[in-house]
């Protein structure tokens, strides 16, 4: 019985230094340690910095400059963003909530076949990563709230 | 601090488990190995020793039975699941790829030792760097109480138990046909079944209920089954697997199709590959007692 009880207590402790084990998004984001699956979160460590790959960020760009269609800057970017008919593909929305699949700016950051002019960011990269694209899926999927 | 937390069970769990590897190497009176499992041998009064015509091995195909692991003994598996899906072309050019030898496989070595009655415990590695380890205590016997009772924990590890850990803790109840086999009921809880972070996923956690069945249709031939249906993190589908078995002195040699590579419980939780896709596999097991 006592034997059953010490074997009982080392499972638990085993069990409970693993049981919540996960992996890091930190690991995951790479050159954006930070980044988690929020607008807030994605504005600021995609639309409005640069990271350490040395990718621009977006409003280099889209920052109300009459040439480029899109002002990703401050309160406006939420708006320019979600529901937001691309200006390249008027069929398609920039962002469609909890669609990632036919959001654009998800074709346009990967590079997809269909999309019209260059992958984003614009000058042959460096592009966002596997990890990052990840991210900003699972934001669109959960809706793409602005939180 | 969870990686504290995880070296310091690991530690302990290390505590437990060295002093009686320690005292199994020592242990003279530990026999060579015997090609007669059929009975115990003389001088040994260990009934967990004797031949269990109803539960010869220690996994149906992937789930574990509840046989008892004598005290300070041993046994060995080796599992292959073939890569070439049995439905690709056409029967010529399935017999030209010899079923599917002629690929490559997941390949998975597995050392089990008891540590005392009742009490086992191994590593499974396989060919795709995940090392599992795994453990089992018996609780209940069906001679007692009409069934057999297992506890079953296991944790797995991806890239050489580097990253993506997955701990499993589940029961595995049995319930012996006769000498014509025997029937499991398996309910297991695994964490970290998703390989991505739980900030980016639904599920993380999978709730797999496996059944299991062996059946003895010659002297020493037998029938086997297994299905894992799941909850929570699901990807691909349920792992299923059938085959047929050959016990032969201390040896087991099981021919089997599975819809799946898995054999660590954090592969099974993580599903086979597709419905329509089976795999030629096999598992030779020796038992060193």
């Amino acid at each position: 019985m006592r034997f059953r009880v010490l074997m009982l207590l080392v499972g638990a402790a085993v069990f409970a230094g693993t049981a919540a084990c996960d992996e890091a998004l930190s690991d995951l984001t790479g050159p954006t340690p930070n980044l988690e699956p929020t607008f807030s979160s994605i504005q600021q460590e995609i639309l409005n910095t640069t990271d350490s790959s040395g990718r621009p960020a977006c409003i280099n760009c889209h920052n109300g400059n009459p040439f480029v269609p899109g002002n990703f800057t401050g309160a406006n970017a939420y708006n320019a963003l979600v529901n937001a008919r691309s200006f390249e593909k008027p069929n398609l929305v920039r962002v469609a909530p909890g669609d990632a699949d036919n959001s654009y700016m998800v074709h346009k950051l990967e590079g997809g076949p269909n999309i019209v002019g260059e992958r984003m960011p614009r000058g042959g990269g460096p592009f966002l990563t596997s990890g990052q694209m990840l991210v900003i899926r699972k934001w669109i999927a959960d809706g793409a709230p602005n939180n | 601090m969870m990686t504290v937390l995880r070296i310091a069970s690991l530690l302990l769990a290390l505590t437990v488990i060295t002093p009686r590897l320690a005292a199994a190497q020592a242990d003279p009176a530990a026999p060579a190995n015997s090609a007669a499992p059929a009975a115990a041998q003389a001088g040994d009064d260990d009934p967990d020793r004797d031949f269990n015509r109803s539960q010869p091995d220690f996994t149906v195909v992937n789930l574990p039975t509840t046989l008892r692991l004598p005290k300070f003994k041993s046994a060995f598996r080796v599992t292959h699941r073939f890569g070439r899906p049995l439905g690709q072309g056409d029967f010529g050019e399935l017999a030209e790829d010899l079923f599917g030898l002629d690929s490559g496989a997941q390949i998975g070595l597995e050392y089990r030792f008891g540590l005392m009655r009742g009490l086992q415990a191994g590593i499974h590695r396989t060919s795709d760097r995940t090392i599992e380890f795994f453990t089992q205590y018996s609780l209940l016997q069906q001679a007692d109480h009409g069934f057999g009772l297992g506890v079953i924990a296991s944790i797995d590890g991806t890239n050489n138990f580097k990253d993506s850990y997955t701990p499993m803790i589940g029961v595995a109840v049995s319930r012996e046909l006769g000498k014509y086999g025997a029937i499991y009921v398996e309910p297991m809880w695994v964490n970290n079944s998703n390989l991505l972070p739980s900030e980016l996923v639904d599920h993380n956690d999978t709730i797999m209920i496996g059944v299991g069945a062996r059946i003895r249709v010659r002297p020493t031939v037998y029938v086997v089954g297994e299905y894992v249906p799941r909850s929570g993190n699901t990807p691909g589908v349920n792992h299923g697997t059938f085959g047929i078995e050959k016990v032969a002195g201390g040896h087991t040699f099981q021919l089997n199709f599975s819809d799946g590579f898995g054999t660590t419980m954090g592969q099974l939780a993580r599903g086979g590959t597709a419905s329509d896709n089976w795999y030629l596999g096999f598992n030779i097991s020796r038992k060193f007692f």
